[in-house]
């Protein structure tokens, strides 16, 4: 049995990648915290109910019939980039405020750490089964 | 790997915010360096300016030191007319370095500073645990 093919193990996978990715556009935020006119950027926070809908119930999504058309039912492990809202920004147009960076940073480590966690966890169980 | 990106991205940002420091520790070495003669400009002040750049081989958006420039501002000045650069009317140009500003400037960079190595120090952690997960399998 592959273990990688287990909907944990991808679930897995894929936050951790979605957290390590999160983790880069912040340190990018924090490297231009003094950067006039830089915009603050955050990740898209992965929506639940359209993972939920992508895997039990079939939406309704575009259909592709042409090799040129683009195909936007593969949910890709990379989330969009959006811009952030509601946020206070400097005479020189920068967007970010450290404070809620460095929050997020401790956020997303703190997730990580989470989800290496389950990981091994899970791992233990499946070790555990086989009587190893 | 992202995280590898993420800690290049600080590193660009502790390289910057201590150009940063340079230029301020500049300015603040030279704010009473007045000119040797009457008619000549003192120190001018440094205003250093960073910009966002797209690292190619990461895809990484860094930061750079775009310019170090002067600043425009007028001059101070200060009434010594035993001084060898004093005008016939008794005056000394100045520099125009405000130590408060610098200091303020100063306590910027170095709670800029912080945060990148605070983001190090969190993708490293990140990536410790990552490398555990292979231990005790």
């Amino acid at each position: 049995m592959d273990p990688s093919g287990l909907p944990l193990m991808q679930m897995i996978t894929h936050r951790m990648e979605w957290l390590n990715q999160r983790q880069k556009v912040l340190a990018e935020n924090i490297a231009n915290a003094n950067t006039p006119g830089y915009q603050a950027i955050d990740l898209e926070e992965p929506d639940f109910a359209a993972v939920l809908g992508r895997s039990r119930l079939k939406a309704v999504t575009l259909a592709v019939t042409n090799s040129g058309h683009i195909d936007f039912n593969t949910g890709g492990a990379n989330a969009a980039v959006a811009k952030e809202r509601d946020v206070e920004a400097t005479p020189t147009g920068n967007t970010v405020v450290l404070e809620e960076q460095m929050i997020k940073v401790a956020e997303t480590q703190m997730d990580y750490q989470l989800t290496a966690n389950l990981y091994a966890k899970h791992i233990s169980m499946l070790k555990k089964a086989l009587g190893r | 790997m992202d995280l590898m990106k993420s800690m290049a991205v600080s590193a660009s940002g502790l390289k910057a915010q201590s150009a940063r420091m340079r230029v301020i520790s500049e300015n603040i070495a030279n704010a009473q360096s007045v000119a040797v003669s009457a008619g000549a400009d003192p120190y001018r002040r440094k205003i250093i300016t960073f910009a966002n750049e797209l690292d190619k081989a990461t895809g990484a958006n860094t930061v750079t030191v775009k310019s170090v420039d002067e600043d425009s501002s007028a001059f101070n000045k200060r009434y010594d007319p035993g001084h060898p650069a004093a005008n016939s009317a008794g005056y000394v140009v100045m520099p125009n370095v405000n130590s408060l500003i610098e200091m303020m400037d100063m306590r910027q960079a170095q709670r800029s500073y912080e945060a990148n190595l605070n983001t190090i120090e969190s993708a490293k952690q990140m990536m410790m645990r990552t490398v555990s997960l292979l231990q005790n399998q």
